[in-house]
């Protein structure tokens, strides 16, 4: 999967080459608007990250030739103006998702594969070992039998299904899952409670993947076999 | 106390006094005048008399309708020599026309005629008519003297009003005045030169009060924006060490710190933005939104979360209570709010949220009362907390200005109280 990053900060474009490339795909980036513009021109991607603001123009007008030429790469747009306008004025010229600065390079991986998922057709569900999961339909199963979770158990399984082999510590996670409201408590039992139960059910149920406790800062979700990227 | 209320007063304490002492020394020298004429009057009657009996003419008699009466006795050389020749007093005297004493001003004279020897002769006149006089002339003076304050009074008032108009037009476009809302211009049609100066020198205020906080915001807007590309870089950075880079338990222990710290950060400039945003009206759109159905969500939220301190939440609520307004702003308001209570509830305690009329009260237990000039400012913490970004009030405070919605605290029987009223 080949993908173009459009980003004019140095820094950022540089780690989501790195991320990117680590994750198997093949990245291309672009700094400015111009360059964007010409390599667009000249060759295909499966998926373009397109930030608004370059220097030299808005991206938002790559992503309108894009649409008007016909192509049908998925574009990511993102801003670091977190604004209403943008998202909206982006998704409605044909943009996949939006994605607001600051965000975590799990997330932007999470929305990549989501993304390619669309485009591959209908199917929704992440897969990862023997244990399925469908965003949207709230539904899990593990080899084929359907796993009962609750809302928030859900939530979890999800969040870390996107972003398997990842260290997710628990304030990122209870953030995550409860909304910006945990981010001035200094325990995280609540959160505790929800794995315990999760990791449970996983093992009950004869799942393959396993979520595992990393030192005290968090967890990480661990698979014998990654979906390909 | 107004300008005008003022100014009368301070009239009122000149012009009555200085009046007063006016009609007073009018008044004296009326009384002063008659009281001349009456004993001018006196002194005629009793040469008249005198010079009748004089020639040996027939006095007149007493009754004669004129109010004067007179009386003539012979006197010795001994009592001559023993009093004045002429004198003037106020004094009873038998008046026969009325046939009783009556208060009158007497003239006693005493006269020698080359054959008779010595006379004294007393002519009186009641004094009753001086006084209708002096009463007539001190009721007139204090009539025209009230008069005359009240018209003055009534027409500086006037006058007043009148040259001040521009004043109080301009007092009306302040008062009316919103810095970043205001387009009118300040009303500049007076001919007056120094309200024409005042009128352009608010003029350029309001224009550089408004040129500051445009830039104010922008800056906030500008820093702020610019601020995520390096954030996002950060966090980045720091989370690719910690999955990428093999770090031992101490490394990746202060790592994670690093990574706390920075989405502190993030969250302090995402709510800065909101609060930028919020005060440039970036949230036009209104919906139908119920109040009651985000309490009652965020309270299962924010019980979950706070279980294990063992903060519980009272609820009186009605069926529902729907508002217009953007949604995203009123969850805003809602959530942080409610978070805020529950956040500064000592373990065990219980959160109260009650909705009275059109007016929604959010309580929790506290020591002492808060500062309530300032407990909705930015970055205000009475108490400082970790990881508080101290910007939770403030936005409260924003959407309430945003929607005119009036927002109170207060602390009573023990208890912070945060009320938002509807209009």
């Amino acid at each position: 999967m080949k993908i173009l990053i459009i980003e004019d900060e140095p820094s950022l474009r540089e780690l989501m080459c790195r991320e990117l490339t680590r994750e198997h795909y093949v990245v291309e980036s672009a700094a400015t608007f111009f360059e964007a513009d010409a390599k667009l021109a000249g060759y295909r991607y499966d998926c373009v990250l397109l930030d608004i603001m370059l220097p030299d123009g808005n991206g938002l007008r790559l992503l309108e030739m894009l649409k008007a030429a016909g192509r049908n790469e998925n574009v990511i747009v993102i801003s670091a103006r977190d604004s209403l306008e943008d998202k909206v004025l982006g998704l409605e010229l044909g943009a996949d998702d939006y994605l607001p600065k600051p965000f975590h390079l799990m997330e932007l991986s999470a929305r990549i594969r989501s993304v390619a998922r669309r485009q591959r057709g209908g199917r929704r569900e992440v897969v990862l070992g023997n244990v399925s999961l469908d965003p949207e339909g709230q539904r899990v199963t593990v080899g084929g039998e359907p796993l009962h979770l609750l809302k928030k158990e859900f939530r979890i399984l999800a969040y870390f299904m996107q972003r398997p082999n990842h260290l997710i510590d628990k304030t990122m996670l209870a953030e995550s899952v409860w909304g910006d409201h945990v981010d001035q408590l200094d325990s995280f039992h609540f959160v505790y409670g929800q794995i315990k139960n999760l990791r449970r059910k996983l093992q009950e149920a004869g799942a393959d993947i396993e979520i595992q406790a990393v030192y005290g800062f968090g967890y990480k979700l661990v698979a014998q076999a990654v979906e390909p990227a | 106390m107004k300008l005008t209320t003022r100014v009368t007063l301070r009239l009122l304490l000149v012009l009555v006094p200085l009046l007063t002492l006016w009609a007073a020394l009018f008044y004296v020298a009326m009384v002063d005048e008659i009281n001349d004429e009456t004993d001018d009057a006196l002194e005629n009657y009793a040469e008249w008399i005198m010079r009748r009996h004089l020639v040996g003419e027939a006095l007149p008699s007493q009754g004669d309708g004129s109010n004067n009466s007179y009386e003539l006795r012979s006197v010795d050389a001994a009592y001559v020599t023993s009093h004045p020749h002429l004198q003037f007093r106020d004094a009873e005297f038998y008046i026969p026309d009325k046939k009783e004493y009556e208060p009158a001003r007497v003239l006693t004279l005493l006269f020698e005629t080359p054959d008779r020897g010595w006379f004294e002769l007393q002519v009186a006149t009641p004094t009753f008519e001086r006084a209708d006089l002096q009463e007539t002339v001190l009721g007139w003076i204090a009539l025209l003297m009230g008069l005359l304050l009240i018209t003055g009074i009534a027409l500086t008032m006037w006058v007043f009003r009148r040259s001040m108009t521009p004043l109080y037009r301009l007092l009306g476009w302040l008062d009316g005045y919103l810095p970043g809302h205001t387009t009118t211009p300040v009303p500049n049609d007076t001919t007056i030169v120094e309200f024409q100066r005042l009128n352009e020198a608010t003029q350029q205020m309001a224009n550089r009060a408004e040129q500051l906080y445009e830039r104010q915001k922008q800056f906030i807007g500008n820093a702020s924006h610019e601020l995520q590309t390096p954030l996002a870089v950060l966090g980045n950075r720091m989370e690719w060490m910690l999955n990428e880079l093999q770090l031992n338990e101490p490394q990746m222990a202060e790592v994670m710190r690093l990574l706390q710290t920075q989405r502190h950060l993030v969250r302090l400039n995402r709510n800065l933005l909101l609060l930028t945003k919020i005060d440039n009206g970036q949230f036009p759109e209104s919906t139908a939104v119920d109040v009651v159905a985000l309490v009652k969500e965020q309270r299962e939220m924010l019980d979950e979360i706070y279980e294990e301190r063992g903060v519980t939440c009272r609820l009186i609520l009605p069926e529902r209570f729907v508002v217009q307004m953007n949604e995203s702003l009123a969850v805003v308001l809602v959530t942080n709010l409610m978070r805020n209570a529950y956040l500064h509830s000592a373990d065990g305690t219980v959160v109260e949220v009650l909705m009275e009329g059109r007016q929604l009260i959010v309580s929790n237990d506290g020591e002492q009362p808060l500062d309530d000039r300032r407990i909705f400012e930015r970055f205000y913490q009475g108490s400082k907390r970790e990881g508080s970004t101290g910007l939770g009030l403030a936005l409260v405070r924003a959407v309430a200005e945003a929607y005119g919605l009036r927002v109170k605290y207060a602390f009573d029987e023990g208890r912070h109280r945060f009320s938002v009223t509807w209009p």
